[in-house]
């Protein structure tokens, strides 16, 4: 089935994810796409040991993910998409379209060149940019961390 | 390592400065500093960097926070390269916050709060309050003290000490637990604080509560407790104002 | 509170103040509950009961909030204090449905200066980025315990604003007895919905869903008994 959450959070699996999102939404599995933790053994050890028993978790890196999206998607498990990072999500949307049609963005924190555009979603103009031009190719985008805050379109975001 | 006790007691202020650019980062290095100490004299080279990175970007669940905690500043003893502790903080982040906000803010707290508010409708006094006070905070603190004493044990090896823990088990447990607690406590609680109303009372109430969960369930969950509870005292202003 | 002296105002000023610090910063012991907040109130005020059932209502929409992880929600703290000063001394069912309107009112001022509080932190923090980047723990020390220091302000304004508030309600609302219940029936009901819906919400699906219903099903019953013995 589809993805019922496609979202970026650089904090990747925590309380929002696991609670806030996961039970309402019944998530049966979390695609953990991030390059770093996917060639990382004891980072999985860790990230595994975060979902609650009865939810699965695949890791992968950017590129095997979006090989592996219809194969995903053909799973009848409820899932969700989970990647830490703008490029991965350009990336990721290059390769279906269709599968990542909305867009969650849930967390993006401060770092250097980076400028606040909500409290818990910080952008740099480039990663500004890539979305803008997800949107242009026809991406549903909002920023929103939990499902009861208001969801924010790109256009507040500039 | 000394300071142990001193970052116990400054980890209850952990977030203390929260804010939206480091998240708990300052009150973790505030934490670290007495952890640290031992370093400045043994390895003064490394002290600085590490004073910075205690301080770097972090989010968990407050009283988890400790197993970060001791296990990066065990690492700095152990002369671990800094970017692996940078990602060892990084990586159990995620986790604790999951784990510990699973226990804690969606087990334990409603779980605790269901039965005091069921104990009071049974005729409890205010000893309950104080009862569910102490209760929460004896489970908080030996967690968090297993968490920082944990940490400090393991250093890089945190992982497996938390997988061979009780501590995602009874993160999963413990959600039944609230769920049955806050679905005994709340009816007991309305039953209590309704009595004086009667019948019509019981049945206006019904009727609100029912449209409240209706309205939760069309609008999504972006109705708020407060919201409804404002909006419904509203109508009922409103509706006694006009059949006045 | 409309015979309160001034040393209980202190006292009821400074606990409203604590529950607020304790919410986030330190100790984080659930002081700040509005069950622990409401009662201990009503304690200062010589009316446990009616603080009980004031933090009791407040706690019922508290459970519909999860504090998790970064997200915004209501602080309870000083609102309950202040909820819980309007109910006291006079008969709680007429006092219950006006002292929970304003205390969630007064919930959502105290959530809106939590966001406030985040963000003058978040500026401190920008404006010592050097000097976090030198590895001087002093630095970090200091600017942990301003951002603390600012928590303690901000708690005392909100639980003074809660205390004026009250104040201002208990001076010059005046409700008929049939409105005053009406409110308090509205509150409970409207708190009900509120644990009963976070509890749900919270639950997902699964067997927390059962949990729920099974609990649900014992409470009801229970709380027959209960009305049969009251």
């Amino acid at each position: 089935m589809p993805f019922v959450l496609s979202r970026v959070d650089d904090r990747l699996i925590h309380g929002q994810v696991v609670i806030g999102w996961g039970r309402p939404l019944g998530v049966q599995r979390i695609l953990l796409i991030d390059d770093d933790v996917a060639a990382n053994d004891w980072e999985q050890d860790l990230y595994r040991m975060a979902v609650p028993e009865g939810v699965t978790i695949e890791f992968a890196g950017t590129a095997a993910a979006a090989a592996r999206l219809g194969a995903w998607q053909a799973d009848a498990r409820r899932s969700m998409l989970l990647t830490g990072s703008v490029p991965s999500l350009v990336r990721l949307y290059a390769a279906d379209p269709v599968a990542l049609h909305r867009i969650n963005l849930g967390g993006l924190h401060h770092r250097p060149g980076r400028t606040e555009r909500l409290p818990y979603l910080y952008l740099t103009p480039d990663e500004y940019h890539s979305l803008v031009e997800l949107e242009l190719l026809g991406a549903d985008i909002t920023a929103q961390d939990v499902p009861s805050a208001v969801p924010v379109g790109l256009g507040a975001l500039a | 390592m000394n300071g142990a006790g001193r970052a116990f007691l400054r980890l209850l202020s952990v977030q203390g400065s929260w804010n939206y650019e480091r998240m708990q980062g300052i009150g973790m290095g505030f934490a670290a500093e007495p952890l640290l100490d031992d370093l400045r004299t043994t390895e003064p080279g490394r002290y600085p960097e590490a004073v910075v990175r205690s301080a770097e970007f972090f989010n968990a669940n407050p009283y988890l926070a400790g197993l970060a905690l001791g296990a990066s500043a065990r690492a700095e003893y152990d002369a671990v390269p800094g970017e692996q502790i940078v990602r060892l903080r990084a990586a159990l982040a995620g986790p604790l916050g999951a784990l510990g906000d699973s226990l804690f803010w969606a087990g334990i707290l409603p779980a605790l709060s269901g039965l005091a508010l069921a104990a009071l409708a049974l005729g409890a006094g205010w000893w309950v309050v104080a009862l569910f006070v102490l209760a929460f905070n004896a489970v908080r603190l030996a967690t968090a003290s297993w968490a920082l004493s944990t940490g400090l044990a393991s250093g890089m090896r945190v992982g497996g000490a938390l997988g061979a823990s009780k501590l995602p088990r009874a993160a999963t447990r413990s959600g039944a637990a609230a769920a049955f607690a806050v679905g005994v406590g709340t009816p007991m609680a309305a039953a209590w604080l309704l009595h004086p109303f009667g019948a019509r009372g019981v049945a206006s109430a019904v009727l609100i509560a029912g449209a409240g969960l209706g309205l939760a369930r069309w609008s999504g969950a972006r109705f708020t407790a407060t919201r409804f509870g404002l909006l419904a005292l509203g109508i009922t202003l409103l509706l006694r104002l006009v059949t006045a | 509170m409309t015979g309160a002296d001034g040393f209980t105002l202190l006292l009821l000023l400074l606990w409203g103040a604590l529950a607020g610090i304790d919410l986030v910063s330190v100790p984080q012991a659930m002081f700040s509950r509005p069950l622990v907040a409401g009662t201990v109130a009503g304690a200062l005020l010589g009316d446990v009961g009616a603080g009980l059932r004031v933090g009791a209502v407040l706690e019922l929409f508290a459970l519909d909030v999860l504090p998790v992880g970064a997200v915004r929600y209501p602080d309870y703290g000083a609102a309950a204090v202040g909820a819980a000063a309007i109910a006291a001394g006079s008969p709680w069912e007429l006092g219950l449905g006006v002292a929970v309107g304003i205390g969630l009112l007064l919930s959502a001022v105290g959530g809106w200066s939590l966001l406030a509080l985040r963000r003058l932190n978040a500026d401190a923090v920008g404006r010592h980025a050097a000097a976090l980047r030198s590895g001087e723990p002093s630095v970090i020390r200091r600017l942990h315990l301003a951002s603390i220091a600012r928590d303690v302000v901000r708690s005392l304004l909100l639980a003074g604003l809660a205390l004026g508030v009250a104040g201002v309600t208990l001076r010059w609302v005046r409700l008929d007895r049939g409105t005053a219940a009406a409110l308090t029936i509205a509150a409970v009901g409207a708190a009900a919905a509120s644990a009963l819906g976070g509890a749900a919400r919270g639950a997902g699906t699964g067997s927390r869903r059962r949990w729920l219903a099974a609990g649900g099903a014992v409470g009801t019953v229970l709380g027959v008994l209960v009305w049969g013995l009251l």
